[in-house]
């Protein structure tokens, strides 16, 4: 009995070993990133390389927020109406739809690149423009966007915008006081996941992004490429990651993770 | 008496009832209409575009005599370039093995034995951000001087040796794709009672015949959903073989399509690359939708 009881101990203590192993391993990249951020040029401690990060790097910080703003504020205004149609309105074909328009999360970045850059350059001439790049991002995260929302408003029981109705709400008044916030945490789930992709694409902007706009994950691909390792590069890796790091603690801290069931985080 | 009733009211109601039933038909249109205008504008098009294009010799497409229509790219995929898709098939079914392996363990220990689940998962957002800074990570701690050094010495492997390998590569992109397996895995396994395995244990299992006879087979559609979607996410792999490969890890698909396509132009190659990567992916998804909760909207 006492043998039994020590053995199973020990497979407590390793089993937990097992997991923290795998953690420190998935921040190791992160931590290397962050130590290597914060050495000067003689391998001393140093802060000024972050002072690049707000200097010459801001411009690209400025785009990245920008073509995420933009980004996310299409993907809802596409998604949320679609949401609320799948889920509210019988059709046929329902499941061969939703599977078709949740289809671009599987296409590699490198296959939606090559081809938008080709169609944009011969077909809609927009290879110049910044919603070329803003529409690759909006149709590459767009089912991120779309499953919370469709997950959230399946939970949501019809009974409450029938309610609504019956006490003499208009079809707008229920959309705006009753079903937007009851599924507010599931649009913002789907905010969530679509901003830390677009955040920190580079690989689909790599192949579209106009002459001249240049998004802070790209610049660090390029530093990375040609300029080798320094350490104001991992100074910008190292603040993007922290961006899209509290951004996800935000988001835990307000709603949980029940709402990022079954997507992208767990 | 309720006969009646209908038999009476039906003509009344009937008009009014189609013309909502049309309304409601029209609001669905104008509600989804733009989310299928989007996808087929620039995905399913730009798709079909690719195809086409596919089928013409190099940069022929934009010559003012008109594409030159050949089956020569798919011949050079065939032949000098079938090693870049084994490269590429190879990369993916390495790491979806790695994901595999140690995948399960952490799932299981996950849902079973931690109550801190949250600090978990925020610790395993990091790798989510992308693999660009996976494998930029990675390329600070294997330099020389970096933090893996002495553990290299002590294995007596040279830094530069480890840099840039096959097994570099592989890890990063593991790391990468780890917490979609460990979703897949652990949504499964938080299916299946813990009372079954206690069962089994009663009956006289050893635990590795639990796992084999009991947990094995009731999460098997999880296991197979979790391995062809990490699979299908590293066919397209990118960063990882350019910044911690050698020349042969640097064939993967996606990265050769770059450079075909973009660098030197020859579109007709880049493209067809771009249609067998995007085949692997394809016929990958539909057996990973078919094991998973595909059935989300009916």
């Amino acid at each position: 009995m006492k043998n039994f009881f020590t053995s199973r101990r020990l497979g407590d203590i390793l089993s937990h070993a097992y997991v923290w192993f795998c953690l420190i391993l998935f921040v190791t990249p992160f931590l290397a990133l962050l130590g290597y951020s914060f050495t000067g040029p003689q391998g001393n401690y140093a802060v000024q390389n972050f002072q690049y990060v707000f200097g010459s790097f801001r411009n690209n910080l400025l785009w990245s927020f920008k073509i995420s703003v933009l980004t996310l504020l299409l993907n809802l205004i596409i998604a949320l109406p679609a949401g609320y149609a799948l889920v509210r309105y019988p059709f046929p074909g329902k499941r061969v739809l939703f599977s078709a328009l949740t289809l671009p999360l599987y296409v590699p970045g490198a296959v939606i690149g090559i081809a938008l850059v080709l169609t944009y350059n011969f077909t809609y001439h927009m290879i110049t423009s910044i919603w070329g790049l803003v529409f690759a991002m909006v149709v590459g995260t767009f089912p991120l966007m779309l499953t919370p929302i469709v997950v959230a408003l399946k939970d949501l029981p019809i009974a409450f915008e029938e309610a609504a109705q019956c006490l003499g709400a208009t079809k707008w008044q229920t959309y705006w006081r009753v079903v937007f916030p009851l599924i507010g945490p599931g649009i913002s789930a789907g905010l969530l996941l679509s901003f830390i992709i677009v955040f920190n694409e580079y690989l689909v902007t790599l192949f579209v992004h106009p002459p001249g706009v240049t998004t802070a994950p790209l610049r660090v691909f390029n530093l990375v490429r040609t300029a080798g390792l320094l350490p104001t590069t991992a100074a910008l890796a190292v603040t993007m990651q922290l961006i899209s790091f509290f951004a996800v603690l935000a988001f835990f801290r307000i709603f949980g993770t029940r709402y990022l069931k079954g997507t992208y985080l767990i | 008496m309720s006969q009646e009733q209908v038999s009476i009211s039906q003509p009344l109601i009937a008009p009014e009832l189609r013309r909502r039933e049309q309304n409601a038909r029209l609001t669905m249109l104008a509600l989804i209409l733009p989310s299928i205008l989007l996808t087929i504008l620039f995905l399913y098009y730009p798709l079909v575009f690719i195809v086409r294009m596919s089928f013409t010799l190099a940069d022929s497409f934009l010559s003012p005599t008109g594409p030159i229509f050949t089956l020569e790219n798919y011949v050079a995929m065939t032949g000098r370039y079938l090693s870049n898709v084994w490269v590429t098939i190879k990369l993916a079914g390495l790491s979806t093995l790695v994901n595999l392996i140690f995948g399960f363990p952490f799932a299981y220990i996950l849902v079973r034995k931690i109550r801190y689940r949250d600090l978990v998962r925020g610790f395993m957002v990091f790798p989510m951000f992308g693999a660009l800074y996976v494998a930029f990570g990675m390329r600070f701690i294997l330099l020389p001087g970096g933090i893996a050094t002495p553990l290299l010495n002590a294995l007596g492997i040279a830094n530069t040796q480890a840099l840039y390998s096959l097994p570099s590569v592989v890890f990063a992109m593991s790391i990468f794709t780890f917490p979609f397996m460990v979703m897949n895995v652990g949504t499964a396994l938080s299916n299946v009672d813990p009372v079954l395995e206690e069962a089994a244990a009663c009956l006289g299992a050893r635990p590795l015949q639990t796992f084999w006879r009991v947990l094995l087979p009731l999460t098997r559609s999880g296991l197979i959903a979790g391995a062809l979607m990490v699979f299908g996410w590293n066919v397209g792999t990118f960063a990882e073989p350019l910044l911690l490969g050698t020349i042969n890890e640097q064939k993967s698909l996606a990265w050769t399509l770059y450079q075909r396509g973009v660098v030197q132009t020859d579109y007709g190659l880049a493209t067809t690359m771009g249609v067998v990567l995007l085949i692997l992916a394809f016929t990958v998804t539909y057996f990973s939708l078919r094991y998973s909760r595909g059935a989300l909207v009916e």
